[in-house]
This record gives structure tokens, C-alpha cells and sequence, in this order.
């Protein structure tokens, strides 16, 4: 709860730097506050408490979703200075990630239908102004417009949804939602039932799962680059913790009936999204299309929805998003040229940044030593464990596919530059970007432990 | 009473308003001059076209007034049980309100409110 | 007793369901982006109409409180929506959400 309040303020403080000058000082407030947040949630862990009328209940799972967002969020500074360098605006930016940061922070706590739509919605509407937030570029304002009009559609279908599932059973609480339909688990009506597709569809059009993807690419495409490395990871953190919250506090018991449609939706998300990453020669929107498959691994961890799914979603978000912001650096330097072959003859001029990056490459694909493999190791295992053979085994072909790709970047990197070719560099806020990310990939790696086991 | 009075209203609604326009087509001669079209009594002949576009900064305003105004219907509630709700309710609005205000200083200074 | 009472819920059901599928068919159907943005608002409000509906059958107050959240929250959401389709206007000259390609589909 107190990370949440520190959050918030953060957001209201950085709208004042506005009006009381002290716009030069805050970044350092943002990192002193985000920090702070991060010690408070450790501070609260093992507790669980429930706040303003059992509106949010902040437990493990809470907390340690709250962790993840807001260290990810110290990471994505790193390679987002630039996007900070502007007087004019800095403030307006800040302020507007520490909303979203609080929207995330709700949508991982949240115990009550109402404060999932209102968290979603936060996160979504800071996210639809930082999407075009690039006033000089028309490619940032179509990403602005294109990532609304979905965005606005699918809260119209999760509200339909909240709406018939409070008709059915009376009550916004999820566990007086979870006791009603135990009690009539017999003969649910159809509303309930209903009101579940609604959700989901609502929910699949937030994580970008397909068939309902069309906005994703492209969104990310258009959207500056930090923002895009913020949406793919954070925002995706987000929507997840919410999904998974809101499906096994309240619909656990019903999961027979729900599971088949989410399996069908991760299944054709894997591989729809790893054969289309195939055929992009654009990095971002490369990695863009492996954003969406990496949504179906997820949406399997989802569908599993057993003991080993919590944690296994958790640690999957995590290598996935720290492998992805240390891509994105990449993605950032190379500015508004995001070919592929103009990475050639980067390892020649890095060689260890190339192979850093090689390394959360390799993470992404899943190959074993790296955070990236046990990832998709626990999802698959609590897969198999909830008794689905057929999407893990899908779920393996696509990510064969997927090796192929990713050894693409790695291919261009180390192949030799064009004659005149200008090569990409990093600055030193990159270097350490890279850095910590390869690290970190490293470590949960050898000691996934540290992660999975904590909830 | 009930359903039936309101299948009353909308069957009289509709007769009576189709009615007179019906009545108006039979009876009338129609005789079209350019006179008779004419904006009369409430309005004068436009100069150029209808279709104008605004300024831009009357747009800013409406939305800086819409989030403003929506805010407001968070009081109804509380003031329908302002009695029984007591101080600790007046001192949580007055809060909400300061936050508000926070907002306005900020669209303020960003220069959301000067004319453009 | 009032007359809206006497009213069956599934009539208000009904209505919201239609108004709702009026909504989406608009959103999906219509090319322009300001008329896209209405029909997303008569979305939400088919669900408000829902939530007070629902509220009054359950006798609870919490549905007319999410109807007002409701409201709040889709107000600043048609100002984000709004700002974003002004600043693609003055970029693109058209509202058509079909002519704005400079992004692969």
C-alpha cells in the first residue's frame, strides 16, 4: 500500500516540479522515489494486508509484481535518457510513467472488479498520451491513435463483462464473486458464462494475444523507442498480473469451461507470432511480433492455472522483460534506421557488448543456461502438470521457430559492415543498460531459485 | 396502468406528429420561391460557407473544462450524504478537491489556459 | 411503486445488449475516427445502463458507484482520444483511420 501511495505522489510531485521549478531535480527525485517504493514493498513482504474496504489486498503476489515493475522501471531509465532530455516536456513524461507505474502496481493488487477497471484504465490512458508522445514525427501519432481506438474497444468489452458478472452474482469483491460461483457451480447461468468470453476477449485485446494482435506491431512500431521497450515489458507485466489475479481468484473453479479458449488463443499466438517475426527485417518490429509470441508462452501459463503457474509466470515476465530492455538499447541507438543489415559489423567495433547482447538473445530464444530457458521451462512444466501435452508441444515447435530469428540479429551483428556504412555506438548509460540486463539474465540463469520460489 | 399507458403515449406521439406533417402535405399548395427560403426573423444570410472552422484554443478549453466538470459528479454522492457522512468525509473531499486544484495549477502553468 | 421498477430486467438487458452490439458493429463498420470514438462511448454507456439496471435488481449500491467511475474515467479518455485525433488531423488532414498507412497494417 505504501508503494502504491510513494507511486502515486511521485506522479503528482513531477506535475509540480512543473509549476515550482524544480524540474532540473527530478529524475533524482524519480529514482530516490522509485527506490524508496521498491524498499517498501520489501519491507511489507510476507504480510498481507487488505486496504480501504478490501478494495486492494497487497499480498506475495502483489508485492512481488510491485517489485518487478518498479526495478524494471530503474533499468528502463538507463536507456531512455535521451527521451528525458528535453526541458520542455521532461516533467509531463515523468509524470505520466509514475501513473502508469501506479495503474501497474493496482492491476497486480487489486480484490475488486472495480479497481481492475480502474487500474487498467490508468495504465492505459498515460500509455495512449506516451505512445504519442514524439510531437514532430506523424508515425508517433498514428502508434497514439492506433493503440487508443483498440485500446478504448476492448475496456468497452471488459466493462460488458464486469457488468454481467455483477448482474449474476451481486457483488464487484472477487472473493464474494468466487464464493457465488462456487456455491452455484451446478447450474451457473449463462451470464456468467458470458461474461467470461467478455473478459477474456477484453483482456486478449490488452496483451496483444491474437487473433486480436492487429494493433501491436504497429503500435510499437510507431511509438518512440523507450516507450515501446516500456510497453513491451512493464505494460505487458501489468496486463498479465491482472489477468492471472482475476482468473484464479474468481473463475478457478469454473476453469474447465474457460481453459480451452485460452489454450486455442496461445497456441495460434505462438505460432502466428513466431512465423511472422520470420519474415520482418525491421528490428523493432521484430521484436515487436516476439513480444506477441512470448504472450502465448504466457497465456499457456494462464491456462495451466495450478500450483506451479504463479511462479512461473512471474519468472517468465521477468527474463522476458529484462532480456527485451537490453535489446531495446540496441534498438534505441540505432534511431530512426531499424534494418537489420545495419548491424552489420557492430561485434567488429563492441565485440563485448555483441556479445552481450548475444547473450540476452539466446535468453529470448530460450536456450538453456540463460534466464529465457527456465522461463519456458516452468511454463511448460506447470503445463504438463494441469494435463496440456498438445499446446506444449506446439508451444516447442514455436519456439524452434523462433531460434531462427533470433539468430538472425546475431548473424547480422557479426557479419562484415557495408563499405560506407555508418555503425552503430553505444553511450555509456547503453553499455551499462546491456550490462546489468546480461547480468541479471545470467544470474537467474544459474540460480532461477532466487525468483520462483519466492511465491 | 403501466405498459399500456406508455403503448397510449407512443402510438398518440406518433399520430400526432406524423399527423400534422401528413396534413401539411395534402392541404398545401407547395409553391417554392427564393423569398420563402430564406433565413427569416431569427438569422441573416451567411457570408461564405456555414462550415467555419474554429480556433483550435476553444478545443483546448473544452477539454480542460470536461475533465474538470466530469470531476464534479464524484460530489454528488457525498453531498446527497454530506449529514450523515460526517467530517471525516468533508476533509477526504476536500483532499480530492486539492488534488484538483494541483491539476489546474499544473495545466496552468503549462499555458493550457492563455489564448491563443 | 415507480414505473421503471415494474419494467422485467431482461428488458434492460435486452436494450443494453442491443445499444452495446450498436456500438461495436460502429466501431468495427465506420471509418472515421471521431465517429469511431462515439461509438465507443455508446458502448460504455449501454454498460452503464447495465450496472444501474443490475444495482437496482440486487439493491446495491456499488453498480451506480461504478456507473460514476465509469463516467469519470471515459471522460478523460475522450480527452486523450480526442487530443490524439486533433494532432493526426493536423498531420494527416483527415480523420479516415483507412488513409493513415504510413505505418504497415
Amino acid at each position: 500500500m505504501n508503494t502504491l501511495i510513494t507511486v502515486s505522489l511521485l506522479g503528482i510531485a513531477a506535475m509540480l516540479s512543473e509549476v515550482f521549478r524544480f524540474k532540473k531535480f527530478i529524475q533524482t527525485v524519480f529514482i530516490a522515489a522509485v527506490t524508496g517504493a521498491t524498499g517498501l514493498a520489501v519491507l511489507d513482504w510476507g504480510t498481507s494486508y487488505s486496504y480501504f474496504r478490501f478494495m486492494v489486498l497487497f499480498d506475495d503476489y502483489a508485492l512481488a509484481f510491485s517489485i518487478l515493475f518498479l526495478v524494471l522501471t530503474l533499468i528502463w531509465l538507463l536507456l531512455s535518457q535521451e527521451y528525458f532530455c528535453n526541458e520542455n516536456t521532461r516533467a509531463d513524461y515523468f509524470a505520466l510513467i509514475s501513473f502508469s507505474l501506479a495503474g501497474a502496481i493496482i492491476l497486480s493488487s487489486f480484490s475488486d472488479l472495480s479497481m481492475f477497471f480502474i487500474g487498467i484504465e490508468i495504465l492505459s490512458v498515460s500509455a495512449y498520451v506516451l505512445a504519442g508522445s514524439n510531437r514532430s514525427d506523424i508515425r508517433s501519432a498514428e502508434a497514439a491513435l492506433k493503440y487508443f481506438l483498440p485500446g478504448a474497444f476492448s475496456t468497452g468489452f471488459l466493462l460488458f463483462g464486469m457488468a454481467l458478472i455483477y448482474g449474476a452474482t451481486g457483488s464487484f469483491n472477487l472473493s464474494n464473486i468466487s464464493l457465488w460461483i462456487i456455491a452455484n457451480h451446478s447450474n451457473l447461468p449463462v451470464m456468467v458464462n458470458a461474461g467470461v468470453v467478455f473478459l477474456i476477449t477484453g483482456l486478449l485485446f490488452k496483451i496483444a494475444a491474437m487473433p486480436f494482435h492487429n494493433w501491436a506491431p504497429d503500435v510499437y512500431d510507431g511509438s518512440p523507442t523507450p516507450v515501446t521497450a516500456y510497453m513491451s515489458t512493464i505494460i505487458k507485466a501489468a496486463s498479465f498480473a491482472a489477468f492471472y489475479r482475476l482468473f484464479v481468484s474468481c473463475f478457478s473453479i469454473m476453469a474447465d469451461w474457460w481453459t480451452p479458449l485460452l489454450v486455442i488463443a496461445a497456441a495460434i499466438t505462438m505460432i502466428g507470432g513466431n512465423i511472422t517475426a520470420v519474415y520482418q527485417n525491421n528490428l523493432k518490429r521484430m521484436l515487436a511480433y516476439s513480444s506477441i509470441a512470448h504472450s502465448g508462452y504466457l497465456l499457456l501459463a494462464v491456462a495451466a492455472i495450478n500450483q506451479l503457474s504463479k511462479p512461473a509466470m512471474l519468472f517468465y515476465l521477468a527474463a522476458y522483460s529484462v532480456a527485451s530492455l537490453g535489446m531495446f538499447t540496441l534498438v534505441n541507438r540505432m534511431g530512426n534506421e531499424q534494418q537489420l543489415d545495419k548491424l552489420k559489423g557492430f561485434a567488429h567495433d563492441n565485440p563485448f557488448y555483441a556479445a552481450l547482447i548475444t547473450l540476452l538473445t539466446l535468453s529470448m530464444a530460450g536456450i538453456p543456461p540463460l534466464a529465457g530457458f527456465f522461463g519456458k521451462y516452468y511454463v511448460f512444466l506447470s503445463s504438463i502438470r494441469s494435463d496440456l501435452i498438445w499446446p506444449v508441444i506446439v508451444a516447442v515447435i514455436a519456439s524452434l521457430i523462433g531460434v531462427y530469428y533470433y539468430f538472425r540479429i546475431v548473424y547480422n551483428m557479426y557479419s562484415k559492415p557495408a563499405a560506407s556504412a555508418h555503425v552503430v555506438s553505444l553511450s555509456g548509460f547503453d553499455k551499462s543498460a546491456i550490462l546489468i540486463t546480461a547480468l541479471l539474465t545470467l544470474l537467474l540463469g544459474i540460480a532461477p531459485a532466487l525468483i520462483a520460489d519466492i511465491i | 396502468m403501466g405498459e399500456s399507458a406508455i403503448l397510449v403515449l407512443i402510438i398518440s406521439a406518433v399520430v400526432f406528429s406524423a399527423g400534422g406533417i401528413l396534413a401539411g402535405k395534402l392541404l398545401v399548395k407547395s409553391k417554392p420561391s427564393k423569398v420563402k427560403s430564406e433565413a427569416y426573423e431569427c438569422g441573416v444570410q451567411t457570408i461564405g460557407k456555414s462550415w467555419v472552422q474554429f480556433n483550435v484554443g476553444y478545443y483546448l478549453f473544452a477539454l480542460i473544462f470536461l475533465i474538470f466538470d466530469v470531476e464534479l459528479v464524484f460530489l454528488y454522492p457525498w453531498a446527497v450524504a454530506a449529514k450523515q457522512l460526517g467530517w471525516v468525509a468533508l476533509i477526504e473531499v476536500i483532499i480530492f478537491l486539492f488534488i484538483l486544484f494541483l491539476g489546474f495549477l499544473y495545466a496552468h502553468k503549462k499555458g493550457a489556459l492563455r489564448w491563443m | 411503486m415507480n414505473i421503471l421498477q415494474t419494467i422485467p430486467l431482461n428488458h434492460y438487458i435486452m436494450l443494453s445488449a442491443l445499444l452495446f452490439s450498436i456500438g461495436a458493429m460502429g466501431v468495427l463498420l465506420r471509418r472515421n475516427a471521431i465517429i469511431l470514438l462515439m461509438c465507443v462511448e455508446l458502448m460504455l454507456n449501454a454498460v452503464n445502463l447495465l450496472f444501474a439496471a443490475f444495482s437496482v435488481h440486487h439493491a446495491d449500491g456499488g453498480g451506480q458507484v461504478m456507473v460514476i467511475f465509469i463516467m469519470t474515467v471515459a471522460a478523460a479518455e475522450v480527452a486523450v482520444g480526442l487530443a490524439i485525433i486533433v494532432m493526426m488531423f493536423r498531420k494527416a488532414g483527415t480523420t479516415d483511420i483507412n488513409l493513415f498507412d504510413t505505418l504497415k497494417w
